[in-house]
């Protein structure tokens, strides 16, 4: 499995893929879903009863969402991840909660106002490497007399238990496309231009030409006997080669999470060649 | 209600292009255009923009 890598920026990922198989490329993507893991806030504290700012006024801890939900939406914000850090119940704490296994955030917010994932603050201060680095996610809109107050705890998880430690979404890959056009067959009628939703062909004077293969879907609409009649174009995908792309939501950056990945992935064939041989013996 | 916070079908984070998208749409722009431009390619999750509504301010006597 060779890598190429076509784009890489700090969220998303594009790459070519040669010398593998479809069931390879697969567990690829199946892995990088739902193996990876992230740091999500799953405990959600709050502060119930009144609520007094630093000046003295009391406020109300309501606001027009259920506690419920926002503790889903807290959930759903990315929290910045240090994949040294351990999930809670393999960590040596005991599940207890620790500095290598739990991030802690305070938000506090009186009305009327906006509530802001930026407001989220760590608990341990000054520490920036934790802070939300989207600041810009709505939590709830608090109204006059209305306050919120609480403690939010971030652990280890993997996409296999909830969406929330998802870290890359839009995963997927396509077979590598080449598309060739007959010269000794093709009318250069140009019926396939039109239908082509992604632009591969262009008339180049007289002559229809493949100028974009690379964008090819493969879906075929040009060598529909209707559309090309003469039969000139040829569409095939590559089995051992392909596009691959992915973004993350911004916990890890793309090529941490796909060294990650086939790190994983690679431990995990480990495991199977070694259940394999003990069946053996 | 209020915009959520990730698009239902890919799970994209889209709850921060929200605000800038209305106030660049209110500002004259094209909404094509300033979806293109907040890196919001596939359609689910220019739909969860598109077809949001924002009543949250309608349920704040109600908290």
């Amino acid at each position: 499995m060779d890598i190429d890598i076509l784009e890489l920026t700090e969220t998303q990922a594009r790459f070519k893929v040669t010398n593998t198989s479809p069931e390879v490329i697969n567990a690829l993507r199946r892995v990088l879903l739902s193996e990876i893991p992230k740091m999500a806030i799953d405990v959600v504290e709050f502060h119930l009863g009144p609520i007094k700012d630093a000046d003295g006024r009391e406020f109300e801890s309501v606001s027009p969402l259920f506690d419920e939900i926002v503790a889903h939406r807290l959930g759903l914000v990315p929290i910045p991840t240090d994949l040294s850090m351990k999930e809670k119940d393999k960590c040596d704490c005991g599940g207890e909660g620790c500095p290598s296994c739990m991030i802690g955030y305070s938000l506090f917010k009186t009305g009327p106002c906006d509530v802001y994932s930026g407001d989220l603050l760590p608990l341990t201060e000054g520490d920036a490497s934790v802070r939300v680095k989207d600041e810009l996610i709505p939590i709830v809109r608090l109204g006059e007399g209305q306050a919120i107050l609480v403690y939010a705890f971030a652990e280890m998880g993997t996409g296999k238990k909830h969406a929330k430690w998802q870290v890359a979404n839009g995963v997927g890959y396509k077979y590598l496309p080449s598309v060739k056009i007959d010269a000794s067959k093709c009318d250069n009628g140009g019926t396939c231009i039109p239908i082509c939703p992604k632009k591969v062909f262009a008339k180049e004077g007289n002559k229809v030409k493949v100028v974009n293969e690379g964008d090819c879907i493969l879906c075929m609409a040009c060598t529909d006997e209707n559309i090309c009649k003469t039969g000139a174009i040829k569409v095939v995908g590559d089995p051992t080669k392909f596009i691959f792309e992915f973004e993350t939501d911004g916990s890890l950056s793309a090529k941490d999470t796909l060294m990650k990945g086939l790190e994983l992935l690679h431990q995990k064939f480990e495991d199977f060649k070694e259940q394999v041989s003990t069946l053996e013996a | 209600m209020i915009i959520p916070v990730r698009c239902f079908t890919c799970g994209k984070v889209i709850g921060s292009s929200y605000q800038t998208f209305v106030k660049r749409v209110q500002m004259g722009e094209d909404p094509k255009e300033v979806l293109d431009d907040l890196g919001l390619t596939r359609y689910c999750c220019r739909r969860m923009i598109i077809s949001h509504s924002d009543l949250l301010e309608e349920l704040i006597p109600l908290g």
